[in-house]
């Protein structure tokens, strides 16, 4: 344990202690402070800030029990102490151990029943890659990394609206995980992603809660001390998550002494000060696969729709016409010579007509009015709205109102379309607003002519024969099957299903290619607000990093894109003291439950010490020099002697003798799963852990965002049984069940779960409705896999949840229960038992 | 915070008990230093009772003699109007309809109108002769008991963060509630029922919602465990299908694999705790549902605080909501948060007058004033009051002018007020005072730091000392800043 800290005193905080004697010693100079300061304690310069050196493993006495350099800095200081690590532990709670830890899934009995047949030198090794490569790695790893930049689909604050596109930079990170990207680039594509091809990474920058427009009051101040809160979350996620650096304090406390600080932090605020909490169209590997796709399944329902054209009831067939609708009208006729076509609009539902495009289709399927193709267009007089209605748009092949023609008279207009050649033709097809927006300035009788070469209009078709339009209606269907034969029913039946499925797959394509992962705009001007107040601005803060750490020589007037870029480059720097390190102490933390440093997102002077400096810096430099592999560091850690501990015994273990601190490692130090590791591993076991990976969150309440009344979602789909880290994240509401295991609920960073013990966790554990039907489903489980036999339902229970079998005596007490009461309350009792949530 | 410095007569095993970074890397302790914790008590380090489930909520010495030992939180949702309410401006009855000079042209919600007069009529009341207007008579009958602070500030004129920024000392969402620091500090007198109880109103959760009661980064455990009388806490019975027979079979069935685990880990605190949470949890499913069962309330009772009305189901709920607080109170809670109002809603659901304030005000002001009354008159008669704090709050205040085009007032974070009475509190005062228009405090300016260091300053808590380390920083409910109102001390 570390020294017990003084609280943060506004006036004296040792962070700026410690800058103002770097500064001093670095500039020479001595700076004046106040009484009651501490600046006679001599302070030569912080660990953190000092180069990354690679140390040599010191000599142990213990050398055959280590099996990497790892485990001779963690021995040296056990033998320091006077300890002997303590025996490894049996191979099966090592399996069971490495495989929690690194997919936070149980073993499944036949890898367990698999590693432990394999005799071959090396199994540990080989077990390693295969959960390393394993996509529930990526999985469970990116909740670590989830928790540090408080993830949530949620805006926060006030009103708590679902923020619907916030999934992609999950994904991203839960993809980085998987794919081990370097960890540089990890963090340059957080910070610039934009400009490197991974758009969905700049999330990173907007996971805090913010204000909605709507939701910052009117008066100046309060707009300027929103952006100043929305900025300030974007500096102090960059400095705890990257650098462990809790350098948000600067913001407001302390400036009497030390104005360098404060101007440390305002030149971070200028680096990032061009960051809006905004969505944009992303581009990256995933999305472009997504755009693709979306493309070529508009392509295909393009197809499918001017295939069901030919459906429709011709005019003057006799079968009725369905009424015009805002969206779509076809009409069908015998084929015909034409030239042109002409659209004369005599009555509307209201204002002058709007047309979105006007289509003639050959019977081969070619539109011939497309401008594309050479078709001119000309009208008696437009509503020109430039960009938006102009008479280009009529058949310029894009829908909407957004592109669309409007007639310079109320209530009537004219156009015609002439094509590059005569055609024949048996369809036009026109919209109001294809996209379904608009239903207003409907043509709602009007004629449509042709004209072949000889030039002699004649009507092909017009509102007359149709059903008669009802003002404020706009459902007809323009694809009714009335009156449609046997044959072409069973055609549009056919058609109609192919795209419900192409919407569907349309509309999940669609999906990841806006994103809430920051709007990127001209810098604010940023300056020095006394106190932090917005309303109490001081000099002038151009773009930098603080002075202590270096220089990034940034212009005032540098861009956006460039001031994030050098922020990039420097936080990815090998030089950078801090980065590795803190990456480093994250992954330990990971493993061990603890990091080398107990506050992974401080390594500032207010900061804990690290336990094992030595180490710390070995893992650092070898996170650079193995090319940033964060899963070089898992393979060195969980392959190590120190990891293969037993989590009881040992010199930690004496009885009567005080066990001495969890760190020094003298055995492994178990603790309990967290909230997403226990639903997951339940789910495993019950045997329903639905795999699906990446897209939307599923839901965990009735409502994905807003103010109250989140009522639990009590029994889960098949979506819901998903891994618990793609739940849709509300922020401010835990889980109902899960929440109570100290999950956190992404209002501030959270750097290392706590571990808590409560009867609200037993309650919910032990009576909710989830683990009630888990239950069930693990007793059909195992009467599935086990047969009839209680004795062998309860030796495979004790193999899928446990990964052991079960002591003579535990199997006599379970099966009398089982026999008595079934295997249901055999079942709840083992997903509730320590043994099944805790680490072993 | 930090006991064991300085108590020599303590051995290291007890130190470490006491140990607060330990003890809260854990949250718990093992059923074997209930040796230890007797030897504590024997000395007189733990405070007696609880020490049978020695665990997070064990009750703990403040870090002095406390004048309040347990906490009762009337919360107004939506920022009720000081000057509707306790602060009377009979200037603004002079300048009704005048423009506010020298006034912001634009606040929250948009252009200023004109200077509104109070839409109740004030009167004195009582001994002490305080203008209170006739919104809240029943509650007006109690100002002799009443220490007003007239002169509070907020940092956010938002709900949301203002919320934030009552119950947690920050604007920001994420950081410990009042009662959760308190429940971390104090643990609770009760063994069977949550330390910390948040009762949310019958029309909807506030604004910045749990995060009223949130543990912040806290250990989990001091979250405030939302109930209210009409929606008792989830997962209080047997799942549905399951015979008490099976159940038992599973609650033993588990307790044995627990203890055989503790037994291969005899070391390890947090499995020996895991096995009290289930007891505690089962203790919970018998005391619960007992404590929310109202019909043992007698109907005079009832009738005290409007329980019975059926004219006003909001009124009769919200009613209901403040017995379950007293009976909460009565079996040792240590905090219990009461919220009157929900979410923003056009002023419909909460205090936020902004429109048709005379209107809304007369609904919400009948649901609050005859229960809240009664809850105070209640605590008194069973002698509760003596150990019990209550404090009555909203976010922030309202304008003295209309807004343009409306009949109501907007945000006004620059002076409003909230109250205490009970243990500790000197009663029958009124403390600060906002200008002659009640637009800013301008006698003893007060922030909601200062007041929630009170509120600490009487449960024997010094909040300079009340801290928790998160990411590097020594986190306290009053941030850097805080001065106890001492005035107001009884």
């Amino acid at each position: 344990m570390n020294p017990p800290r003084p609280p943060t005193r506004p006036r004296s905080p040792r962070w700026n202690r410690a800058i103002q004697a770097l500064l001093a010693a670095w500039l020479g100079l001595v700076l004046h402070l106040g009484p009651g300061s501490h600046a006679a304690e001599p302070t030569r310069g912080h660990w953190s800030f000092q180069p990354v050196q690679r140390p040599p493993t010191p000599p142990v006495q213990g050398r055959t029990w280590c099996r990497s350099p790892i485990d001779a800095f963690v021995l040296a200081r056990l033998e320091r102490e006077g300890l002997r690590p303590a025996p490894p532990a049996d191979p099966a709670t090592w399996l069971r151990r490495v495989t929690l830890d690194l997919t936070g899934l149980p073993p499944t009995p036949e890898s367990m029943a698999a590693f432990l047949r394999d005799a071959a030198p090396g199994r540990e090794a080989r077990a390693v890659e295969a959960l390393l490569a394993s996509p529930a790695h990526g999985e469970r790893w990116a909740q670590h990394w989830l928790d540090v930049v408080r993830y949530a689909d949620t805006h926060g604050f006030e009103v708590n609206t679902e923020r619907p596109s916030a999934w992609p930079y999950r994904d991203y990170v839960v993809r980085a995980i998987h794919d081990d990207v370097p960890y540089d680039r990890f963090m340059r594509e957080q910070v610039c992603g934009d400009l490197l091809g991974e758009d969905a990474a700049t999330g990173f920058l907007v996971t805090a809660s913010v204000l909605l427009p709507g939701q910052v009051g009117k008066d100046e101040p309060s707009i300027r001390l929103a952006r100043q809160d929305a900025i300030d979350e974007v500096v102090v996620n960059v400095s705890q998550a990257f650098l462990g650096l809790s350098i948000g304090c600067a913001r407001c406390h302390d400036h009497k002494f030390d104005p360098v600080t404060q101007a440390d932090y305002y030149a971070m605020q200028a680096l990032v000060a061009g960051v809006e909490y905004e969505e944009r169209d992303v581009r990256g590997p995933e999305a472009d696969a997504r755009r693709a796709d979306a493309d070529a399944i508009r392509q295909r329902l393009a197809q499918l729709l001017v295939q069901r054209t030919r459906l429709v009831p011709a005019v003057g067939s006799g079968t009725p016409r369905v009424a015009v609708n805002g969206r779509l009208n076809i009409e069908r006729f015998t084929p015909v010579r034409a030239r042109r076509v002409r659209f004369t609009i005599r009555e509307t539902n209201s204002l002058e007509p709007c047309v979105d495009e006007l289509e003639a289709w050959t019977p081969d399927d070619v539109n011939v009015a497309a401008a594309s193709l050479g078709a001119t267009a000309a009208s008696d007089g437009d509503t020109v709205d430039p960009g938006r209605h102009e008479l280009a748009h009529l058949h310029d092949g894009r829908y909407g109102n957004a592109r669309s023609w409007m007639s310079g008279q109320k209530g009537r207009g004219r156009v015609v379309i002439t094509f590059p050649r005569e055609a024949t033709i048996d369809r036009v097809v026109w919209g109001r607003d294809r996209e379904g927006q608009y239903d207003d300035r409907l043509a709602t009788s009007y004629v449509v002519e042709v004209a072949d070469d000889a030039g002699a209009w004649r009507v092909v078709a017009s509102s007359d024969d149709r059903d008669r339009y009802l003002a404020g209606t706009n459902a007809s269907d323009p694809f009714s099957s009335r009156g449609l034969g046997p044959d072409d029913a069973r055609i549009a039946m056919g058609l109609a299903a192919e795209k419900a499925a192409l919407d569907a797959r349309l509309r999940a394509a669609q999906s990841g290619q806006r994103a809430f992962v920051g709007w990127f705009r001209k810098p604010d001007r940023i300056r020095l607000l006394r106190r932090g107040d917005p309303e109490q601005p001081r000099e002038d803060v151009g773009p930098g990093i603080p002075a202590v750490l270096g220089s990034l020589h940034l212009p005032t007037d540098a861009t956006d894109a460039a001031r994030r870029l050098a922020l990039a480059q420097w936080l990815a720097s090998p030089d950078n003291p801090l980065t590795a390190r803190v990456m480093a102490n994250r992954v330990w933390q990971g493993h061990f439950g603890a990091g080398l440093v107990a506050t992974p997102s401080d390594l500032g002077t207010q900061g804990a010490r690290p336990t094992h400096p030595e180490l710390l810096d070995w893992l650092a430099s070898e996170l650079v020099r193995s090319g940033w592999s964060v899963r070089h560091l898992h393979r060195l850690i969980v392959l190590s002697a120190t990891y293969a501990q037993s989590a009881t015994g040992g010199d930690a273990g004496q009885p009567g003798a005080k066990p001495p601190p969890a760190h020094w490692l003298a055995r492994f130090p178990s603790r309990r799963l967290e909230a997403e590791a226990i639903r997951d591993s339940l789910l495993h076991v019950s045997g329903r852990l639905n795999r699906e990976r990446h897209g939307p969150g599923f839901d965990l309440f009735d409502l994905r965002g807003g103010l109250s009344g989140f009522k639990p979602v009590e029994s889960f789909g098949p979506q819901g049984r998903r891994r618990m880290v793609y739940a849709h994240k509300v922020r401010r509401e835990r889980d109902a069940v899960f929440g109570a295991f100290d999950c956190p609920d992404a209002g501030q960073s959270t750097e290392r779960r706590r571990e808590s013990v409560t009867a609200i966790q037993a309650l919910n554990l032990f009576n909710s409705r989830f683990t009630s039907e888990e239950a069930h489903a693990m007793v059909t489980r195992l009467r599935k896999e086990a047969g009839p036999d209680p004795a062998a339902q309860v030796r495979h229970a004790w193999r899928l949840a446990l990964s052991r079998e079960p002591a003579p005596d535990e199997a006599a007490e379970a099966i009398a229960v089982a026999r008595e009461h079934g295997l249901q309350p055999v079942c709840r009792a083992l997903l509730n038992s320590s043994e099944f949530v805790f680490l072993p | 915070m930090n006991w064991n410095a300085g108590s020599p007569i303590l051995s290291r095993h007890g130190r470490r008990l006491l140990d607060r970074r330990r003890f809260l890397s854990t949250a718990s302790h093992a059923l074997g230093s209930v040796a230890f914790a007797s030897l504590l008590r024997q000395q007189g380090l733990l405070a007696s009772g609880g020490a049978s489930s020695p665990g997070p909520f064990n009750p703990r010495p403040p870090h002095v003699p406390p004048r309040a030992r347990n906490v009762l939180v009337l919360f107004c949702a939506g920022a009720v109007s000081q000057l509707e309410t306790w602060d009377y401006k009979p200037a603004l009855i002079a300048q009704d309809g005048k423009p506010l000079e020298g006034g912001p042209p634009v606040t929250f919600q948009g252009p200023a109108g004109e200077i509104a007069r109070p839409q109740y009529a004030f009167r004195p009341r009582g001994q002490t002769g305080k203008w209170v207007s006739d919104l809240l008579p029943h509650l007006a009958q109690l100002t002799d008991d009443i220490a007003f602070v007239h002169s509070l500030t907020s940092k956010s004129n938002t709900h949301g963060p203002a919320e934030n920024f009552l119950s947690t000392g920050s604007v920001l969402d994420g950081f410990p509630s009042l009662g959760s620091w308190v429940t971390h500090a104090l643990g609770t007198e009760s063994q069977d029922l949550p330390a910390y109880v948040a009762i949310p109103d019958p029309r909807g959760v506030p604004q910045a919602g749990s995060n009223n009661w949130g543990p912040g980064f806290l250990p989990a455990v001091f979250q405030g465990t939302p109930m209210s009388a009409g929606a008792p806490p989830r997962n209080l019975a047997i799942p549905e299908g399951v015979t008490r027979g099976a159940d038992d079979a599973a609650r033993r069935l588990l307790r044995g694999m627990n203890e055989r685990h503790l037994a291969a880990h005899p070391d390890d605190d947090r499995l020996a705790a895991r096995i009290a949470s289930y007891e505690l949890a089962a203790r919970m499913q018998l005391s619960v549902p007992g404590i929310m069962d109202l019909s043992s309330e007698p109907a005079h009772v009832l009738r005290m605080y409007g329980a019975d009305d059926p004219r006003d189901p909001l009124k009769a709920a919200f009613a209901r909501n403040c017995i379950l607080a007293r009976r909460l109170l009565e079996r040792g809670v240590r905090f219990v948060q009461v919220f009157n109002g929900a979410y923003a809603s056009g002023g419909e659901l909460n205090w936020d007058g902004h429109n048709k304030l005379k209107e809304q005000y007369d609904r919400h002001g009948r649901i609050l004033d005859q229960p809240a009354a009664a809850l105070l008159r209640d605590l008194r008669q069973r002698g509760l009051l003596e150990d019990t704090l209550v404090v009555w709050c909203t976010e922030f205040g309202r304008m003295p002018m209309f807004q343009k085009g409306s009949q109501g007032r907007d945000h006004n974070p620059d002076g409003f007020t909230c109250w205490l009475a009970g243990a500790g509190v000197r009663p029958g005062v009124s403390h600060g005072a906002t200008d002659d228009l009640g637009r800013r405090a301008v006698r003893d300016v007060a922030t909601l730091y200062d007041f929630n260091a009170t509120i600490l300053h009487l449960l024997g808590l010094d909040h300079e000392r009340l801290t928790f380390e998160h990411n590097g920083v020594q986190r306290r409910l009053t941030n850097v800043e805080g001065e106890v109102i001492r005035p107001i001390l009884a």
